[in-house]
Parts: C-alpha cells; sequence; structure tokens
C-alpha cells in the first residue's frame, strides 16, 4: 500500500540517486570551476585545467592569506567575547532568581526572531560615530551579536541540566560557591559550552552582512573576498575561496550530533 | 513585538535585595552588550525610519519605500511563501522517511545524504547557485546531456526559481533536522498501536507523527523566514534588476545614495512581516494548549 | 587544538612579513575587481622599488558609484581627526565633484611633476563642478556594446536600432539595470541621450527644475525595452552572461572587457562597437584626501601612476585601457602595433565621435531617480 512496500529497491535506488544529484551536484560543479582555467561557451567542461588561479589566490598580494587570517582571529575573538559574557548570564539565568527573568530571555531571543540586516546597517552607522567602523574591533563585536544570542541560549540550558545535587553536596561539604562552580558545575557543563563555542566560531566564519556594512573595505574576510571575487566574474578565485570555507561547515556537519545532546537540545529557551 | 525591547533597562541593582545582586551582576555585562549591539541599532531603526533630513517626524520615507519597492515587497512575500511551502514539504517527506522508512539501508543513506548543506555559508550557497543554475549551468547541461531536455529549451533559473530553490537547498536540511528530532521523540507505541490497526505508513505519518512534531516544523520554518528575510549576499549574487528581494534595495540604498530613511522604512517592513507570522504562530500554540 | 595554533602561528609569520615595512601607503579604490589588481599587481610593485620602506595596501570599496559613495563616508565619518586613513584615493567623477565642494580633497596637482600631462576637460571639470587641481585622471574609460559574432552577424549601429532588434530578438541583449555598478548606468545615460531632445543640455547644464517632466516617452520606451532584454548582476555577470552563451550583446566597460580578455576569461571572438548617437565614458580620477597621513607619498605614487611610461607601458600596453593623461605623451613611447590595438575595435574617430561623458551631476542623480521610479518600478 505505502510507496515504500510497492517501490522496489530499484526505484528507492533512483530516488536516492536523484538526491544525491541535488545535494552534490551543485558541490561538484564549484569544485570543477576551482580547477578550471578555461571555461566558455558553448563547452559543458571546461577546456583547460589547472592550478594557476591556485597561485593566483595564495600569491602574497592578493589578499587571500590577510583574509584568511582576519577571518580566524574575528571567529576566535568572537567566540572568546561572547563566551566570556555569556557563561556568568547563562548560569544566572539557569540558576538564580532573577527580576523580569523572562522579559531577559526575550531580548536575548529577539535577534534571531527579526531579519537582523536592518540592525547590521544602524550598527554600522552607529559605529561611524564611535570610529569603530573598519576596525577588527568593529568587526568583531558585530560577529559577537549572533554569537552571543546562541551562547546565552545554549549556555542556559546546559546550566539548566546540570546535577543540582552535586553543586548542593559540595556546598554542604564546604566548598565555597565559585569553588563548587569550577570544580563541580563548569566541568559537567563543558560539552555543551563547548559546543556553543563551536556554533559561534561557525557563525563568525560565515558572517556576511555584518562583515559588508561594519568591516568593508579596511577588514576584509573570506566571505567577503568571496564575495567580491564572485561578483567581479571572478568564479575561479569564488570558487577557490568557497572551497575554503566550506571546510569547517562541513567538518562540523559531519559531527554535529556528537556535540548537540538531545538533553540540551530539548531544553534550549525554556 | 518589537515594542517589547524597550524594556531592556533593568531596575537598579544596587536598591535590590542582596539575594538577586549576584544574578543581576552575573546577567548586566551580556545585558549591556545586547542593548548596545542591538536594542540601540533596532531603535535607530525605527526611529530613523520615521525622520525627515531636518529631524521632524515624517511618513514621507514609508510611503516612497512604498512606492518605490512596493513591487520588491511583493516579491519578497512569494518568495519567502514558496521556499517555506517547499522546504515544509521535503522536510515532512525525508524527517517521514528517516522515521516510518522501511529499507534499513535507504533510511542510512538518506540521513547520511540530506545534511549536507546544514553549514554551508549562504554566500557559498549564492555562489553555488550562480554557477550551478546558469542557462549553460551545470543543471541544464545534465538535464540536456540525459536528454530529458532539449538544448533550444535550456533556460536561466536566475530568477525568483533560482531564489526558491537556493533558499531550499540550504533550509531544506535544517529544518528536517529539527524535524525528525521531533519525530524521533514520538512515543513509539502510538505508531506501533495505529500499525497493528492497519494504517498504512502515510496515515501514520499525517495521523500520528506529524502532528505531534507540528510545533518543532513551525519553529524551523519561522526561523527558515527570518533567515531569508535576512540575507543580503544571496540574492545580491542571484537576482539582476527588480523585483528582487528587499535586502537587496536596502543595501542599494544605504551603498548608492546614503539614504537610511528609506533602507529603514523597507526594514521596517521586513519587522512587520515576521511579525504578523510570529502572532499567528503564536495563537495557534496558545489555541493548542488550551484544546488540549 | 594543536593544529589550530600551528595555522595560527604560520599565518602571524605569513601575514607579519610584508607588514614589516615601516609605512603603509593605503590606496582606495572604488571600481570592479580588476582596479584593485592593477594596483596591486603593477602599481605597487614599481613603487615599492622606488620606496623599500613602504608597502602598497590596496583596498576595493566596490564597483559602480556605491564604491565612491563609500570613500566618500569613509571620508566624512573622519572628518573631526587630525589625519585620514586614507592616502590615495580613486574615484568616480560624480564622487569628485560632491568631495571636492565639501572640501575632502587636497589641492595637489599644481606641483606634481606630471600635473600638466592631463589637459582634457575632464581634468579640470567633473559633471559641472570645477575640480581643477584636485584630480589626476587614472585612465580614461568608456562604455561600449560587447557582441557575440557567432551569434549576430549584423548588430545593431544605433540605439533606435537596437530597441527594434531587442524586440525582435528577446532575451538577446542584456544590461544590468542601474543597480549593478556603471555600465548599465552608462546605457541609461546613452538611451537617455538618444531618446530626448536633451543630449546637450544633460551633458552640459545648465539644470532644469522641470526637465524630468520631459522624459516620460524616453522612459516609457525604456520601460518596454526592459521587456525584452536579460538583465544581468553586474558589469561582470554581463560579460559572465556573454560567456555562457545567454546573450548575444550588452554594455561593458571597455576597460574590463580587455583585462578579461588579456586573462583568457573571455572569448577572443567577442567585438565591441559604440552606439549611434554615443555612449558615455569617464576617467577614473586619482584624488589625495585634505588630510591623509602621508600626502607627499601620495603625490609621488600618483606621480608615478600618471608618468608616460607607467601610462603607456600599464595602462596602454598592458591592459589596453585608454591613459589618462594626453594621448601625445603616450604615443611616444609605445610601438605603432600598441597603438593600433587600443583602436582595434573602435577607430579614434568613432571614438570622437560617439564618446559621450556622463551627465551633468544633477540630471546624474535625477536620470536614476527617474529611472527607478518609472522604469524599474
Amino acid at each position: 500500500m505505502t510507496i515504500a512496500r510497492i517501490a522496489s529497491p530499484l526505484v528507492l535506488g533512483a530516488l536516492l540517486g536523484l538526491v544525491a544529484f541535488i545535494v552534490f551536484g551543485p558541490l561538484l560543479n564549484l569544485a570543477m570551476w576551482a580547477f578550471a582555467e578555461q571555461w566558455f561557451y558553448p563547452n559543458r567542461l571546461p577546456t583547460g585545467w589547472g592550478f594557476s588561479f591556485w597561485e593566483r589566490v595564495f600569491r602574497p598580494r592578493a589578499g587571500a592569506w590577510t583574509s584568511l587570517f582576519n577571518t580566524v582571529l574575528v571567529a576566535c575573538a568572537a567566540v572568546a567575547l561572547s563566551m566570556a559574557l555569556a557563561i556568568p548570564a547563562g548560569y544566572a539565568l539557569a540558576r538564580q532568581a532573577l527580576p523580569a527573568r523572562s522579559v531577559i530571555m526575550l531580548l536575548f531571543l529577539l535577534p534571531q526572531a527579526f531579519p537582523n540586516l536592518p540592525i547590521f546597517v544602524n550598527i554600522a552607522a552607529i559605529f561611524y560615530q564611535w570610529g569603530l567602523n573598519g576596525t577588527l574591533v568593529g568587526v568583531v563585536l558585530v560577529h559577537a551579536l549572533p554569537g552571543l544570542v546562541y551562547a546565552v541560549w545554549i549556555a542556559t540550558a546546559t546550566f539548566s541540566a546540570v546535577d543540582r545535587s552535586l553543586e548542593e553536596a559540595a556546598r554542604n561539604l564546604g566548598a565555597s560557591p565559585l569553588r563548587s562552580f569550577t570544580d563541580i558545575t563548569l566541568p559537567q557543563a563543558l560539552p555543551g559550552l563547548l559546543a556553543a563555542s563551536i556554533f559561534v566560531f561557525l557563525d563568525s566564519i560565515d558572517e556576511f552582512t555584518g562583515t559588508f556594512f561594519v568591516g568593508a573595505p579596511e577588514i576584509t574576510t573570506l566571505p567577503l573576498l568571496m564575495f567580491n571575487a564572485s561578483m567581479g566574474g571572478n568564479y575561479q578565485v569564488a570558487a577557490i575561496t568557497a572551497l575554503i570555507l566550506l571546510i569547517p561547515s562541513v567538518g562540523f556537519m559531519l559531527v554535529i550530533e556528537r556535540f548537540l545532546k538531545a538533553d540540551v537540545l530539548s531544553r534550549v529557551g525554556r | 513585538m518589537t515594542m517589547s525591547s524597550q524594556a531592556y533597562s533593568l531596575p537598579a541593582p544596587r536598591k535590590r535585595l542582596p539575594r538577586i545582586r549576584l544574578g543581576v551582576l552575573l546577567v548586566l555585562p551580556a545585558l549591556t552588550a545586547i542593548t548596545l549591539l542591538y536594542a540601540l541599532p533596532l531603535m535607530r531603526s525605527l526611529v530613523t525610519a520615521f525622520r525627515d533630513g531636518s529631524g521632524a517626524w515624517t511618513t514621507e520615507h514609508v510611503v516612497r519605500a512604498f512606492s518605490l519597492y512596493g513591487r520588491d515587497m511583493l516579491f519578497s512575500m512569494g518568495v519567502v511563501s514558496a521556499s517555506l511551502a517547499l522546504i515544509a514539504v521535503m522536510s515532512i517527506a525525508i524527517a517521514g522517511y528517516l522515521t516510518l522508512g522501511a529499507t534499513p539501508w535507504a533510511v542510512r543513506v538518506l540521513r547520511w545524504l540530506y545534511r549536507w548543506p546544514l553549514f554551508i555559508p549562504f554566500v557559498v550557497t549564492g555562489q553555488i547557485a550562480r554557477s550551478f543554475l546558469a542557462t549553460n549551468g551545470m543543471m541544464n547541461n545534465v538535464l540536456v546531456e540525459t536528454g530529458l531536455m532539449a538544448s533550444s529549451s535550456a533556460q536561466s533559473f536566475l530568477d525568483w526559481r533560482g531564489l526558491v530553490l537556493t533558499f531550499a537547498w540550504k533550509q531544506i536540511p535544517f529544518v528536517t533536522l529539527l524535524l525528525a528530532g521531533a519525530m524521533a521523540a514520538v512515543e513509539r507505541s502510538h505508531i506501533e498501536a495505529a500499525r497493528n490497526a492497519g494504517a498504512s505508513r502515510l496515515r501514520c505519518l499525517f495521523e500520528i507523527v506529524l502532528p505531534q512534531a507540528a510545533p518543532t516544523l513551525w519553529v524551523g520554518l519561522i526561523l527558515s523566514m527570518v533567515a531569508m528575510l535576512s540575507v543580503l549576499s544571496v540574492p545580491m549574487m542571484l537576482i539582476a534588476g527588480n523585483p528582487t528581494m528587499m535586502t537587496s534595495m536596502m543595501a542599494h540604498r544605504i551603498t548608492y545614495y546614503g539614504d537610511y530613511g528609506i533602507a529603514n522604512a523597507l526594514g521596517l517592513f521586513s519587522y512587520a512581516l515576521t511579525a504578523v507570522t510570529a502572532w499567528f504562530y503564536l495563537r495557534l500554540t496558545l489555541r493548542r494548549e488550551a484544546g488540549a | 587544538m594543536k593544529p589550530l595554533a600551528l595555522t595560527l602561528g604560520l599565518l602571524t609569520s605569513a601575514v607579519a612579513a610584508p607588514a614589516m615595512a615601516a609605512t603603509t601607503l593605503n590606496v582606495f579604490t572604488a571600481g570592479d575587481d580588476n582596479m584593485v589588481e592593477y594596483i596591486n599587481e603593477f602599481l605597487a610593485p614599481r613603487f615599492e622599488a622606488e620606496h623599500p620602506d613602504v608597502r602598497v595596501r590596496a583596498l576595493g570599496t566596490g564597483p559602480g558609484d556605491a564604491g565612491s559613495q563609500a570613500i566618500y563616508e569613509t571620508l566624512s565619518a573622519q572628518r573631526e581627526n587630525a589625519t585620514w586613513g586614507v592616502d590615495v584615493a580613486v574615484i568616480h567623477q560624480r564622487m569628485a565633484g560632491q568631495m571636492a565642494e565639501e572640501g575632502l580633497l587636497g589641492a595637489y596637482v599644481d606641483s606634481l611633476p606630471t600635473g600638466e600631462l592631463a589637459s582634457a576637460a575632464s581634468a579640470r571639470n567633473a559633471l559641472g563642478v570645477d575640480v581643477e587641481g584636485y584630480v589626476m585622471p587614472m585612465f580614461q574609460s568608456q562604455i561600449a556594446i560587447a557582441y557575440n559574432p557567432a551569434l549576430l552577424g549584423q548588430p545593431p549601429q544605433s540605439y533606435q536600432a537596437l530597441a527594434e532588434w531587442a524586440e525582435e530578438h528577446p532575451g538577446q541583449f542584456g544590461y544590468n539595470g542601474i543597480t549593478g555598478g556603471m555600465a548599465g548606468v552608462g546605457f541609461v545615460f546613452g538611451w537617455m541621450y538618444a531618446f530626448t531632445d536633451m543630449m546637450d543640455t544633460l551633458q552640459n547644464g545648465p539644470w532644469e527644475e522641470d526637465a524630468p517632466e520631459h522624459w516620460a516617452e524616453a522612459l516609457d520606451q525604456l520601460r518596454t525595452f526592459n521587456q525584452h532584454v536579460t538583465l544581468t548582476p553586474g558589469n561582470a555577470g554581463t560579460m559572465d552572461a556573454m560567456n555562457r552563451g545567454e546573450i548575444a550583446m550588452g554594455p561593458v566597460w571597455m576597460d574590463m572587457y580587455y583585462t578579461w580578455m588579456a586573462d583568457g576569461r573571455l572569448n577572443p571572438d567577442f567585438r565591441l562597437l559604440l552606439l549611434e548617437p554615443g555612449m558615455p565614458g569617464q576617467p577614473m580620477y586619482y584624488v589625495i584626501p585634505e588630510r591623509a597621513e602621508h600626502a607627499e607619498l601620495a603625490a609621488e605614487f600618483i606621480a608615478l601612476a600618471t608618468s608616460p611610461e607607467v601610462q603607456a607601458e600599464g595602462i596602454v600596453g598592458r591592459f589596453n585601457w585608454f591613459p589618462g593623461i594626453d594621448a601625445e605623451h603616450v604615443r611616444d613611447v609605445l610601438s605603432d602595433a600598441q597603438w593600433a590595438q587600443l583602436y582595434s575595435d573602435v577607430t579614434p574617430e568613432t571614438l570622437a565621435e560617439r564618446g559621450l561623458s556622463m551627465p551633468q551631476a544633477d540630471y546624474f542623480r535625477a536620470i536614476l531617480e527617474a529611472y527607478e521610479s518609472h522604469v524599474s518600478h
């Protein structure tokens, strides 16, 4: 009666093949562009293959190294900043009695619940006045905004999931609040906090719009480099940069379930 | 809903009871950051949309935004709706098969396949789509080579269809991941009971599994909608001329004219669109909870 | 975490090595990627060879007027500062006028050794604004129609003929509207020159408040025309669409076209033409901001860039662009073959007759606004 029962493995295989083409076809096309030296109509495949565009991307003046360095530096700084803010906040939101807790939680939800382009545009206008436009600090701040939102939510969920009785036992045995936090709570929350850090890191690596308004042209990150190359018609350069950007994204996709435990996921947003 | 963000200021901690002071102190740095980086720009965007050059209140920006970019607003709504429909259908199909599928190897292969685009950046997705969906891109080439299409009827998909396909390609894995998680949490015993009573798998999906996972589906779709209304790179790379997504036109107003008034008026519209959807969702869940 | 630390270390050393130089000369350039490439690949190594302790840093701010607007905003944001972070800027005509009027530019041309080599009207007047002393032309660029002879043997030679041709061949002509770079903007200006009776007024003024009311017919025609054409994403997008065989012809910047050609990125069979009655072009200007940190170095950089040798070897010889300084100074340094190559598609006579300037600043903006409210709306 159902599709699955009637369908022979052949049909099933064909369907999965179609899914595979939809998923991998575009990626394969990208990879081909990265190694195509010459490719124009009416040729269906590149007429020249090679690495000369790779050399061009990575020659010292081309800016790929600077962009890569900026990207990693900004991402690490954004992780450090948002985690430093989110760990105490998450702990307090999970454990302490707070006035207007739901309002605070809502405030930390809004940046993800509404389109963020107007926000970035106005941050850029404000940063102009503060002299932060075109500086690394400005870019880190604008990357930390979406990062902070993830970080606070995941940290709150993580601290709520930590077993309270162990903490209380430590306190009963005479440990100071700080000691019981660093020795008992933090180690238990570590996987969740690590997951939050990875999220912030990935988000920062991928961030385009904020950097476009706040950082460009002084600060170039890989997504901006890729965008400029693409709009400038340098498909090879764009494809090569895109491949570099894919490494962390695909890498994390393959291991995501190891980091996002069901017990933490189910608490996000509570 | 946007107005609630005005409540960001907290009562001064010093006069409060010492019991809560620690908690407030711990939250305060993050709260300050979100206030400066989010609430302040948000206010500025709302205010600038209604201020003219001399600082007087005006509705001129909103009126001009509608007259200049009304078509782009409709276009954005159309593209977002079509994408959401496609995302919903595909993610129900995939998550449904992952939950109820009868062929273990096919389920395993599908589980491995579907989520590849999950974390691929939008800007990369845009570049990928640009070369894949073009008139002589790989998609048409494969269709022509396999004889499914005459080479003369090859056409570019770099218009609203390209946007819908690109958004869907990127967002389906995300919604599917959420939905499959929610479906896996449905009590197996309910499904077994229905199966034993003779219900087909398809009926099981639509009458037992999906209703229970529906709230998650809604959340996934709303988050996807926000993402699509925020993305600047994809419409800039895919769509030439007008109509295009509102994000593109906001950036155009700013990069070409330095005109924040109309840009923010356009932003207002994208807030409104999200707020209306969120309101429908809230009403839906409230009614469901009241009914349950 | 170890591989990460290792990568970081490697990166730091890779970035730090060139940063050892004592002084950094910040060159901001509007325009497409090829502008950054020219400065990075051609000018910077030559300048650094003369000044070993200086490192040239070229930053692209994006295509079209948006790129110049970004430079303007960068400078006006620093208006109150003692020094500004931009030493040399390369900008379009419209913004040059506005920036000179607002006092953001320094007057440097009079003391420049190459200052007298540029005597064209566009070196003194930018779309109706007096910029004498503030700008040196980097090169003269021209918008032209590129076409694929494999797809059409007899290309239309005038705007009128093009409009008819486009109707018969839907989708075969492509351009980038007005939001994706100046090639499309310039095409629209040419359209207004052709279909309003204001060709001369638009280019030379004076500004008439009620002028836009006379444009309705031309804009309606353009609206109809747009229904028969393909819209491409950006200047590069037009050439890209030609490469992919999606369109048979479209407006391009000649400088970009030749850069791509030299790179092997463009089908070598393509040809160029200028439509009757004419298509606009404009110089890109070198300017020095009023409070540039390294104003003297900046002047030396521009002197090098506008010297006959560099203009001949780099601008004309290597990239096939039209020189910014007067042609006679460049002509002597070049071989006849190189000179002939410059005019291989478009003869000097055609260029003189059909190479027009952009509209005056007021008309410039008015036409764009009119396009947004009448054509793309």
